[in-house]
């Protein structure tokens, strides 16, 4: 009897769950982009030269490497209605916007967007990077961020650019383990679309979602794949290092281009880069 | 009635301290209006959104030289840019905090007010957008506009100074920067014999006379115009610095062909600013010149000076003997400040 009178008050409960739901749908809610950073199906496992649980890749060119640090920034972060209507979170807002995703930390992996307006929706827009009329290393105006991007552990300021590092890779290449060393960031000056120098390392990302992500009574997580093999084997370039077409350290705009356009795509035949969608949580 | 009182004198006060304005400190900041002899290249065209003022210049001035910019307040700007140098320093490359060593070469701030491009790669276009760079460099200041502004924000030379300045003592980030640029901007070389003899106030001696026909005629190609520099970027096959940040112009524009170049330093005070290249690769005007005689290093982008010329700009001992002497003729000796 004690027992029959729990079920009932349960039923009771969730009947109340239920109809609240039904009536008063929040306005909005999060929706969580959950990074897996991986070499092709891996999730990479960082590691220093003689790592013996680092995942290794081997590239097109047959280069085997792998990475001991991983880092990259994602803004400019939009959200697609079902209608084609587009929902901007933060886009000029560093502070609220921005991110750097950080293999190391765990946290860093899942960036949530709160207050999404309840609709449903069919696509994600982000930046691989940072657009250039924000990507100039103000502290006074996104001091959140550019401390967690300047921290010791993360190290995402370009200095010499007055902008942003838009992604960090250390690693070793060959079986002799050499190392990598790959960083990419923007060097235009003056303004679009008449930059008067340098390289716009932004690249803007377009995925379409595998199952239309509902916001409302539900907080859908978004499951995002970055693919690291794309690095040297990507549908722009193939990149062998240490010799022909690029060096295996890049800090500098000199060839930055070929691995930017590998991750992030080319802006134009690749909108994706090494971007996908794994699956939607609804 | 009290309040009434305080209100009418409160008035008062105010109307006095306005009047003491108008024929004193606050509100007189002339502009500062530089000498630009003839012949000089046009200014940079951003100079013309950053008024040079008389206060402006002197904050700019003191904050060049204030050492609280560093992380731990041993290093200002004028560290490395120092006056008797053509504000260059004798180090091959620049040091930081906890001697940490830089990149490149400190190059010397002159006549930057024609330049067009800033920095060996020309990775900057506008002066005020410079500052920042050595502020929060690792190898440099390593430091941030904030840390630095909650150093000074206190210091009552300062909030004089930037009421002058810009008319209240708040102190942001763009206005350090345009006072520093203010500062720089006046940094004109002009007076050296060259010039002097230029004027017809001067004469050059045989050897300096015989140097400066070697020099137009086997150097004047890249070292041109008033500046002696035609502010192009060349590779022109020096000794490679293997730092992997380094690529010379190429970490700017992306573009292979600007790999290693750098821009052509102007030979102004070249006196004063050994060793020479952009990481310090020649102790001495004599070794650079050995060097262009003896032959450069080839690369696929080597400046065609070279290329069409074996790689060699061929040039004897009495050429470089006379050269060095004309070049020292470039020597400002007001400008170093002796």
């Amino acid at each position: 009897m004690q027992n029959f009178k729990k079920y009932l008050l349960l039923s009771f409960a969730a009947l109340a769950f239920v109809s609240c739901s039904n009536n008063d749908d929040p306005v909005a809610n999060n929706v969580t982009l959950e990074f897996n950073n991986t070499f092709k199906n891996n999730t990479i496992v960082l590691g220093d030269a003689a790592s013996t649980s680092a995942t290794t890749n081997t590239s097109a060119g047959g280069q085997i490497h792998h990475f001991s640090e991983l880092k990259y920034v994602i803004s400019n972060i939009r959200l697609i209605k079902e209608d084609g209507s587009e929902v901007t979170y933060n886009v000029n807002d560093l502070d609220k916007g921005a991110t750097v995703i950080d293999q190391s930390k765990a946290a860093s992996l899942s960036y949530i967007l709160s207050n999404i307006p309840s609709a449903t929706y069919k696509q994600i827009k982000f930046g691989l990077g940072i657009k250039p009329e924000i990507n100039t290393l103000d502290q006074v105006r996104f001091p959140n961020f550019y401390a967690a991007a300047g921290a010791n552990d993360t190290k995402m300021h370009w200095e010499w650019g007055t902008g942003y590092r838009f992604t960090k890779i250390e690693g070793f290449y060959d079986v002799d383990n050499k190392a990598l060393s790959i960083h990419t960031g923007s060097t235009v000056e003056g303004t679009a679309p008449n930059y008067t120098q340098g390289v716009n390392a932004y690249r803007d990302i377009t995925l379409n979602l595998t199952t239309n992500a509902i916001v409302g009574g539900s907080a859908p997580k978004i499951k995002i794949k970055a693919d690291f093999d794309k690095l040297l084997s990507g549908k722009t370039n193939t990149i062998t290092l240490g010799a022909g077409n690029a060096t295996p350290s890049i800090h500098t705009a000199a060839n930055m281009v070929l691995y930017v356009d590998n991750l992030g795509g080319n802006g134009s035949s690749d909108i994706s880069g090494m971007f996908s969608i794994t699956s939607v949580e609804n | 009635m009290k309040k009434l009182i305080g209100i009418v004198s409160l008035l008062i006060l105010l109307v006095s301290c306005s009047s003491n304005d108008t024929d004193g400190i606050y509100y007189d900041n002339p502009e500062v209006s530089l000498e630009i002899p003839a012949g000089f290249p046009e200014l940079n065209s951003f100079v013309s959104l950053n008024k040079l003022t008389k206060y402006g210049v002197e904050l700019g001035e003191k904050l060049f030289s204030d050492k609280r910019f560093s992380a731990d307040n041993t290093i200002s700007c004028s560290s490395c840019h120092i006056q008797a140098n053509a504000f260059a320093d004798h180090n091959p490359q620049g040091i930081g905090i906890e001697g940490r060593v830089g990149l490149r070469n400190t190059p010397a701030i002159q006549n930057l007010i024609f330049m067009k491009f800033f920095n060996w790669d020309g990775s900057k276009l506008q002066l005020e957008n410079q500052p920042l760079v050595p502020i929060i460099t690792h190898e440099e200041m390593d430091s941030s506009i904030l840390e630095v502004i909650g150093k000074i924000k206190d210091d009552a030379v300062y909030k004089d100074l930037f009421q002058k300045a810009f008319g209240d003592e708040t102190i942001t980030p763009e206005r350090i920067f345009k006072s520093i640029a203010q500062f720089e901007y006046t940094l004109i070389s002009v007076n050296s014999k060259y010039d002097k003899v230029k004027r017809n106030e001067s004469a050059f001696t045989t050897a300096e006379a015989q140097g400066y026909a070697t020099f137009q005629q086997k150097c004047a190609s890249c070292h041109s115009t008033e500046l002696f520099t035609d502010q192009s970027f060349r590779n022109i096959g020096f000794p490679i610095n293997t730092d992997t940040n380094e690529a010379g112009r190429a970490r700017v524009t992306g573009i292979p062909a600007d790999y290693m170049s750098f821009r052509v330093p102007s030979l102004r005070n070249v006196e004063y600013t050994a060793p020479y290249g952009s990481f310090g690769q020649f102790p001495d005007l004599k070794s650079v010149l050995d060097y262009f005689d003896n032959g450069v290093l080839d690369a696929d982008n080597l400046d065609p000076v070279f290329k069409n010329n074996a790689g060699k700009i061929p040039l004897s001992e009495e050429e470089k003997t006379n050269l060095i002497a004309f070049m020292k003729t470039l020597s400002d000796q007001k400008f170093i400040g002796k």
